[in-house]
């Protein structure tokens, strides 16, 4: 049952198999046993979400405390004196504006490459039989499988021959062309039926706007997985900018935090974890706002009739 | 299901055939290039000198000469290798399991309308998004042998006698699992939420008309709509637990490596055969040996995967 | 935090100066406009790179030093990158000395066996590779016995007077404790036993026998199991720091470098350690027949000089490591905090007249009179060697194995490298 399509949804309605309701079918006891279900049900998620973030919430308190107050013995949860001045200090002394803008820059810009680039790929590997596809295929998921500590100094220097390091669009090459979208737009792309791109065909559509004009609004939930995980990956990424990144104009937020911290005299870890809350706010409200995509995806039955 | 250009009901001849081979070359290609560009020139050089590397005795300055397949002897006799490709195996065998159930449970359990699903996926993401200094100082509190909360509840439990878990032998590595897993769930979430968005709705619908119930429903529609997921999650994470670093290196006891060197891995012996003790050569052999292993466990799950879809 | 330290430098430079006149002999400097770069790391917290380029820039007008900063955790490894792509600074600081062997092994560092080094500098062998000087000592930490008089004094215990050895040590920590805080802390790292092993009961860390550490692994073992001091499992899950525990009294006394003089006086002044008395004595000896000239541990921090650095400037580079070594500078570094690689009376004065510092003649003693043994010798098998010997430190305080049995396996592993 479609239950986006109905009018006056009711409050706790589900469409997984597992924590389903029964039905029309269902008589009224069963209905007021799929209540009693979903309240534990959501009892049990909440506690299970507290206890998801008792690490960010030790992170987020430990922000306000001394600097010599966050690790002891035994442990304290709360600190004696609430150190706020931490997030005013982080605000006022250092490029945060400017490092705001940078990340924002590369996170968008390589999350845009990415799912471009990715999809695109994606669409010849899965809808596209040719000889060598997937030899190729298995060199570009090869690549996943080498660390990359295994090979960054020869990268560093082969992109510092290039004249590369020290900017941004080297972080933007690293990153934009990865193998994991295109991986993950092949796998989603071989769940869309082939019917509706041989019917594309016969009305004359050419390859490329099969792509962008059925293959790209039927995956919009694939897309918008990519896209989240793309984004949070490069604007968590700590040591790419690291190493590449060395005049202070071009730092990321990680860079920028990790390296006030460092230099802060007096504060030390509780200064550390002020700028690690900061810089997870911003990703998890994006998180937040993306996540929407996972359930207002498109239904492959809306457009075969 | 996925060729597409080719018209079955033809029978082409020889010539023809041979045209459209190149004609779907060239327009596969067209789609691979942009990406292809990038990913080739970037990644790809420095992998495949990568394999030269690992034929030599070169410092990390490139430094040393060209000495065959010495290195690779050398690793098969080395302790520490054997130990860390061991508990490699160790690790993925326990790690890649649990994540899929716990993943795949919590997709299933979140792609609903219930009030709040927005927060709760945000708090099922936010153990991957964490710092992972915050996760080890405080899962290293959690998992402490004699004041930490896990043991107090195991001994109000009855079980006299808890594990050490980090600092033990036996149980570092499981604690490790249970942390990873419980850190990467909210990636493998999001794939598996998306992915069940392209099951069609209307199977369910007929799976209920004829009676199937929830785990029924679960085994004959979800789990076959979910095969390409399972696929990308599967090797992916494969992959990642081949490959793990970061989380066992700060979760070691005091920066030590654990009793015995139980938790060390194949990437931890590759960095510290490059970077500490500046033997690229050998690291690079090392780095070598973890990507045949991807390999071969990619391409036999590639194959298996093919057969079931046929 | 960078206008805290510049009238500090503004000071010590003048007082250089008036000094420098009677400077050593040092590489004729060309007269034309030079600039060299030297690799740094944290400028703000660490004075010293840029308090050494004002210095010799003032005796040399037409010399511009140019301080190049680096990510410290990762210092090593960028500096690697960059020397590999050929855009590393003139002058390499030498964060680590367990990597020296692998920057002269890659062909990256000049010989600079020419510089002249004042004599009494310690630590100028641990850059001798093969022989070859590699790199100039400026700075020296060694290990030191903090400790705090006001708990010695309400538990009524005697000062450590110069003349301890391990059992004086262990007899304190059992006293000094309360149920309010422990005798002493030591820290997870495995220089704080190991350390004073080798320096102190003959020990060889590549000779794969390590039965000399059982007797220091078997006291600590005996002052956890008392509750002396915390355990190292608690330790590891706490992950408590040692400025954290000496400097809020949760521990009496605490073995650590001499670097953590600055910090400890930084943060008293700061508020972010507790107001209370202190001092620092040498470390406990093995017996009482070297409390003349305490055995100790500690690396040196020096300079190395790019091997790519170009022609015309490599007088000027070895002039600036002469300069670093040089009894001026000891005093300028001595002026901020930093134990000189040189120390003298006259830089000892100048240490202890920094505010906060401690003031007693035990303390001046620690400072100045120890036989300081490296912690990492200069070999390429330093770091392989300490990698196992960090396995068998878990071992033995995790309690995952003998004392005997750790050291059993340890000597195995090193034996099949």
């Amino acid at each position: 049952m479609a239950v986006t399509q109905l009018g006056g949804t009711p409050p706790v309605t589900s469409e997984s198999p597992l924590v389903g309701d029964r039905g029309p079918r269902a008589d009224r006891d069963s209905r007021g046993f799929a209540r009693a279900r979903r309240i534990i049900a959501s009892i049990l998620l909440i506690a299970f979400a507290l206890a998801l973030l008792i690490p960010f919430f030790w992170m987020v308190v430990s922000s306000l405390k001394g600097p010599n107050e966050v690790f002891s013995i035994p442990v304290r949860w709360l600190p004696d004196t609430w150190h706020w001045e931490h997030y005013v200090e982080l605000w006022t002394d250092t490029g945060m504006g400017t490092w705001l803008r940078n990340t924002i820059i590369l996170s968008t810009v390589v999350t845009f490459l990415q799912v471009l680039t990715g999809s695109f790929a994606a669409y010849g590997f899965a809808k596209v039989r040719f000889p060598g596809r997937d030899v190729l295929f298995l060199v570009y998921l090869g690549t996943i499988a080498v660390p990359w500590q295994s090979y960054m100094i020869p990268q560093y220097i082969m992109l510092a021959q290039a004249h590369l390091t020290n900017t941004l669009l080297a972080l933007v090459v690293l990153q934009a062309f990865g193998a994991f979208g295109v991986f993950l737009m092949k796998q989603f792309f071989e769940t869309i039926p082939e019917e509706l791109s041989e019917a594309a065909r016969l009305d004359g559509l050419s390859e490329y706007s099969i792509w962008a004009r059925i293959m790209l609004p039927l995956s919009v939930p694939a897309l918008a997985a990519l896209a989240l995980l793309t984004f949070v990956n490069t604007w968590n990424d700590y040591l790419g900018p690291l190493l590449y990144l060395r005049s202070r104009e071009n730092w990321t937020v990680q860079l920028g935090l990790k390296n006030f911290v460092a230099n802060n005299i007096t504060a030390d870890y509780s200064m550390l974890f002020t700028g690690l809350t900061i810089s997870v706010i911003p990703i998890a409200v994006i998180f937040m706002l993306g996540q929407r995509f996972f359930i207002e995806g498109i239904a492959t039955s809306g457009l075969k009739g | 299901m996925t060729s597409a250009i080719a018209d079955p009901a033809r029978t082409p001849t020889r010539r023809r055939r041979s045209k459209l081979a190149l004609r779907n070359t060239l327009l596969g290609w067209s789609f691979i290039l942009p990406n292809f560009l990038g990913f080739g020139i970037i990644t790809l050089v420095p992998v495949v000198t990568l394999f030269y590397i690992a034929l030599t005795n070169f410092n990390i300055f490139g430094k040393g000469n060209f000495i065959g397949v010495g290195n690779f002897t050398k690793l098969v006799a080395d302790p520490l290798f054997q130990r860390s490709l061991l508990n490699t195996f160790y690790y993925s065998v326990m790690h890649v399991p649990l994540t899929i159930v716990v993943s795949l449970g919590l997709a299933l359990l979140l792609n609903t309308k219930i009030r709040g699903v927005a927060f709760f996926r945000t708090a099922a993401f936010f153990p991957y998004i964490t710092s992972i200094v915050a996760i080890a100082l405080v899962w290293n509190l959690l998992f402490s042998p004699d004041a930490g909360p896990i043991n107090e509840v195991l001994r109000f439990l009855g079980i006299a006698n808890p594990p050490g878990w980090l600092t033990s032998q036996d149980w570092a590595m499981p604690a490790v699992v249970i942390i990873s897993t419980w850190r990467d769930m909210g990636f493998y979430m999001i794939l598996f939420l998306a992915g069940l968005q392209a099951v069609p709705r209307e199977l369910y619908e007929a799976a209920r008309v004829d009676g199937a119930n929830v785990v029924q429903r679960f085994f004959n529609v979800t789990l076959p709509g979910l095969r390409p997921t399972m696929f990308l999650v599967t090797v992916l994470l494969t992959i990642a637990s081949f490959k793990v670093f970061d989380l066992i290196i700060v979760l070691s006891p005091g920066g030590n490596a654990a009793p015995n060197a139980a938790t060390v891995v194949l990437s931890q012996f590759i960095y510290q055969k490059g970077f500490v003790e500046a033997k690229f050569g050998y690291a690079s052999s090392g780095a070598v040996v973890l990507f045949f292993l991807c390999i071969t466990a990619t391409i036999i799950q590639f194959l298996i995967n093919k057969r079931r879809s046929v | 935090m960078k206008r805290r330290i510049a009238p500090a430098i503004g000071l010590a430079v003048a007082a250089s100066l008036t000094l420098a006149a009677c400077g050593a002999a040092e590489p004729a400097v060309p007269d034309g406009p030079v600039t060299i770069t030297v690799s740094g790391w944290s400028l703000a917290t660490t004075p010293e790179f840029q308090l050494l380029a004002d210095g010799f820039e003032a005796l040399h007008s037409n010399v511009t030093v140019k301080v190049v900063e680096y990510d410290a955790a990762e210092y090593n490894t960028l500096v690697t990158a960059d020397l590999g792509a050929g855009s590393a600074p003139d002058i390499i600081t030498q964060k680590e000395v367990k990597y020296v062997p692998v920057f002269v092994d890659g062909g990256q560092l000049l010989d600079v066996s020419d510089v002249k080094l004042p004599d009494g500098i310690s630590g100028a062998d641990s850059y001798k590779v093969n022989g070859t000087q590699y790199a100039v000592p400026y700075r020296q930490d060694s290990w030191v016995l903090y400790y705090n008089k006001d708990l010695f004094d309400a538990a009524g215990v005697a000062y450590p007077d110069g003349s301890w050895t391990w059992d004086d040590y262990d007899n304190a920590a059992a006293k000094l404790t309360t149920s309010d805080h422990f005798g002493t802390y030591e820290h997870r790292w495995q220089s704080v036993t190991q350390g004073f092993a080798n320096a102190q009961f003959g020990g060889d860390i590549f000779s794969g026998d390590y039965s000399y550490m059982a007797d220091l692994y078997n006291r600590r073992l005996a002052r956890e199991a008392a509750g002396d001091q915390i355990d190292f499992a608690t330790s590891s899950a706490n992950s408590p720091s040692y400025q954290g525990e000496f400097g809020k009294q949760h521990a009496a006394m605490l073995p650590m470098g001499s670097w953590y003089v600055a910090t400890l006086i930084s943060q008293q002044a700061s508020g972010d350690a507790d107001k209370f008395n202190w001092g620092f004595a040498p470390i406990p000896q093995r017996s009482s027949s070297t409390v003349a000239n305490p055995v100790t541990f500690g690396d040196p921090t020096g300079f190395g000089i790019n091997a790519a650095i170009s022609a015309d400037k490599v007088a000027t580079a070895k002039a600036f490591l002469a300069y670093a070594a040089s009894a001026d500078a000891a005093k300028l570094l001595a002026g901020v905090g930093i134990t000189p690689a040189l120390t003298s009376d006259e830089v000892a004065t100048v240490y202890f007249a920094v505010k906060g510092a401690p003031t007693d003649d035990v303390s001046k003693f620690a400072w100045s009179t120890h036989d300081t043994k490296p912690e990492n010798p200069t070999s390429d098998k330093t770091a392989a060697v300490q990698s196992i010997l960090g396995t068998m430190h878990t071992e033995i305080l995790t309690k995952a194995k003998t004392v005997e049995q750790a050291i059993k396996d340890a000597a195995a592993a090193v034996a099949a490298l």
